[in-house]
């Protein structure tokens, strides 16, 4: 099924305004999933199941959004930052997402901003791609 | 069990917000079964409480005019922490829509500061006569309890 | 009042989908404040209903090992009322089913007739909520949930497969 990056957008905000309960319009590209749209622990889950049905692919939770696992560990985390090590651990699980400007102040309350919509789509492009 | 479950109003934006609170009680027995050695106020019954909070702004603005306020649909509801006997929630309810015969919701709930449950719902309302002239004195009756349930929750 | 919304599980196919039907009884004292003098089944309580039927599907794919209780309702809708006398039926299905989440839908019906479609997620709790401590055993699937469940695992009734 050859489905093109406008078709897997479509698709993706149909998920998340069904996960989330927001507008069609609220979920664009740049659209944070937990600053923007208000997505929780929770949602992360209700998302990856629901995207899963809707493109028949199977999506392991931690490459979809690994933060969580990563905020506990202290040789990726210190002082709130993200060490270089938990960098080069970040880069590697998501290379769909872009951390250019998260790297200049890797904070880890602004982890939750690197999951945007557009990180969404095009780890599901990549993965239909890839199929 | 007595199926009501907000205790006081404490303050009323008329068609617009509601503010209501729960307080729970080891002496309420369901909970000997939710859970045994952890009981904490179930979660249908947190939306319950939303729900009965969002029904009394609407009978407020018709005047009570139908018997029937009931839940359409519910999505999004979010259970975060846990209510445990000894505790009280406060329930913030605003309308989003609310017309005659249909209304729409979003509220959560808090406690000690911490959110425990949030929500967005929609209620639609009617009378049973709508569809069977006969129940006419049934809406009537129900509508006549709301009345006298809704002067024990604000103290009038 | 019990907690506990299910009277018998018709169908049940591990790990996939089960049934469950419940009476709706004028026995029920709730039935009596909602609403006085037009009982009926509240809603929210059709959905803890579907919650049980939906969780012990969920636990038992599990051996009921995880503590698993109802984290986010993802959708109830409602199409008619349910009244003293009626029996409901209600249909689950396991959608996706990870260590630390379940998400299932379902349907609830009377006499084939539909009443609401309750769509919903499960948490296994010791896996997630850092933070908070629980007590050590499982206090979810207790002796009251094991015995719905025990006959028509051991063979009871045959694994229906009209789930849809």
């Amino acid at each position: 099924m050859a489905m093109s990056r406008d078709d897997v957008f479509k698709e993706v905000q149909e998920v998340l305004v069904d996960a989330l309960g927001v507008d069609d319009d609220e979920v664009t590209l740049d659209a944070t999933l937990m600053g923007d749209l208000g997505a929780e622990s929770i949602d992360f889950l209700d998302i990856v199941f629901r995207l899963e049905k809707a493109f028949g692919i199977k999506i392991p939770r931690e490459e979809l959004f690994p933060a969580e696992s990563m905020m506990n560990n202290p040789e990726f985390v210190k002082n709130g930052k993200l060490t270089e090590l938990g960098l080069r651990e970040l880069r590697e699980k998501v290379p769909h997402t872009d951390i250019t400007e998260f790297q200049n102040d890797p904070d880890i309350n602004k982890l939750g901003d690197l999951f945007t919509v557009g990180a969404i789509v095009n780890y599901v492009d990549s993965k239909l791609n890839a199929a | 069990m007595r199926f009501i479950l907000i205790d006081k109003v404490l303050s009323l934006e008329p068609g617009n917000a509601i503010v209501t609170a729960k307080s729970l009680s080891l002496a309420e027995e369901y909970l000997a079964d939710h859970f045994p050695t952890f009981p904490v106020l179930p979660g249908v019954l947190l939306l319950e409480g939303l729900v009965e909070s969002a029904s009394w702004l609407v009978r407020l603005a018709s005047d009570f005019a139908h018997s029937m306020v009931l839940l359409k649909q519910a999505g999004n509801v979010k259970y975060k922490s846990f209510l445990a006997p000894g505790s009280r929630i406060e329930y913030t309810v605003t309308a989003k829509t609310l017309e005659a015969d249909a209304s729409s919701f979003s509220g959560y709930g808090q406690a000690d500061g911490e959110r425990i449950v949030e929500a967005r719902f929609a209620l639609r309302h009617f009378n049973l006569a709508d569809r069977d002239p006969a129940m006419a004195r049934v809406d009537k009756n129900v509508i006549e309890s709301m009345r006298q349930r809704w002067r024990l929750l604000s103290n009038d | 009042m019990r907690w506990i919304w299910i009277d018998k599980f018709v169908a049940f196919d591990s790990g996939k989908c089960a049934s469950a039907i419940k009476n709706v009884t004028l026995a029920e004292e709730h039935l009596h404040d909602h609403f006085p003098g037009f009982p009926m089944m509240p809603e929210t309580l059709m959905i803890e209903a579907m919650a049980q039927t939906a969780g012990i599907l969920v636990g038992q794919a599990m051996d009921f090992k995880e503590k698993v209780i109802l984290a986010k309702i993802r959708k109830a809708v409602f199409h008619d009322f349910v009244r003293p006398g009626d029996t409901i039926r209600l249909d689950a299905q396991i959608e996706s089913i990870t260590q630390e989440a379940a998400g299932t839908t379902g349907r609830i019906t009377r006499d084939g007739q539909p009443i609401a479609e309750v769509d919903l997620m499960f948490s296994h709790i010791d896996q997630n909520l850092a933070g908070k401590t629980f007590p050590k055993e499982n206090f979810v699937f207790t002796g009251m949930f094991e015995s719905l469940v025990r006959d028509i695992i051991a063979g009871g009734a045959p694994a229906e497969s009209e789930h849809r």
